[in-house]
């Protein structure tokens, strides 16, 4: 089965927005981000066993809030109490997954088909997210992620990059056309490019 | 905008949270014999109240989980949040 990308029918190459007279450098960079693993780990309320020692691609899950504990590949994503999203560009890491969490203890989802994926890259991502979501971007650092919303839609953001800013968004697939709408909209007066 | 201190992430905007119902609302023990009218008071009975307030909220757009907060009926103000599990001193 070929797969169709959230985004396909409304993401186009371009340039858009007040990005006349301006340093390419200085325009936002957005990008729609496909092929990569999304698996959510969850391990079960009576479940007495300690996550601390379980290896995935050479990281440990960490039950802190904001953290991302990351390799070049791999980024884990703390969702809430025992309760992570692993991204990583390795598709075939899911193997690995189930056999290291035990199936009595963790509840792992394959959910890489039902999130659309957005980078945004620039001085100005912040002011853009601002526009829509209530979060403080104000102390939020690289390798932090936080869930919230965007004007209503729920989202998750990860941290990349600060200098220049740079977010990884995801959302449901069936908001993916409607998130997007808000994130070019809030970012045309800053002028962007989609890459 | 009121601002809600989940014992998870910290300072959240209250958008991100959903309204519980009461907090001190206890179920009847389980296998004791229980009055039709202390059943009505655990499922559909509820005061009023003006004042300070326990309260179940979710932070739904957050990390998902059930938290209590005592609020100020009144005023909105948030004097503290605990986790679910945690018992109200």
């Amino acid at each position: 089965m070929s797969l169709t990308s959230p985004l396909a029918n409304i993401y186009h190459k371009g340039k858009f927005g007040d990005y006349e007279d301006k340093n390419e450098n200085d325009i936002l960079k957005i990008t729609e981000i496909k092929n990569l693993l999304i698996v959510q780990i969850v391990q079960y309320k009576n479940s007495k066993i300690s996550f601390e020692n379980i290896d995935i691609d050479n990281l440990k899950l960490k039950d802190k809030p904001l953290v991302v504990v990351k390799n070049n590949d791999t980024r884990i994503l703390w969702n809430g109490p025992k309760n992570w999203l692993l991204v990583s560009k390795k598709k075939n890491l899911l193997k690995d997954i189930l056999n290291v969490f035990d199936k009595t203890d963790f509840a792992i989802t394959d959910i890489s088909h039902s999130r659309a994926i957005i980078e945004i890259e620039g001085k100005d991502v912040k002011e853009v997210l601002k526009k829509g979501c209530p979060y403080n971007f104000n102390i939020l650092e690289k390798n932090n992620s936080i869930n919230s919303i965007y004007n209503g839609i729920s989202f998750t953001l990860d941290m990349l990059e600060s200098n220049p800013n740079k977010f990884r968004l995801f959302t449901l697939r069936s908001f993916g056309e409607s998130f997007y709408h808000f994130i070019t909209d809030a970012s045309l007066e800053f002028g962007f490019k989609s890459i | 905008m009121l601002y809600i201190k989940c014992p998870h992430c910290g300072w959240r905007s209250q958008n991100e949270f959903s309204y519980g119902g009461d907090a001190t609302v206890k179920r009847p023990e389980l296998g004791k014999e229980v009055s039709d009218k202390e059943w009505d008071d655990f499922v559909y009975n509820r005061k009023s109240l003006r004042g300070k307030h326990w309260e179940l909220w979710q932070h739904l757009s957050g990390c998902r989980q059930w938290i209590k907060v005592e609020r100020d009926t009144a005023t909105h103000e948030i004097f503290k949040t605990l986790k679910a599990s945690e018992e109200i001193s």
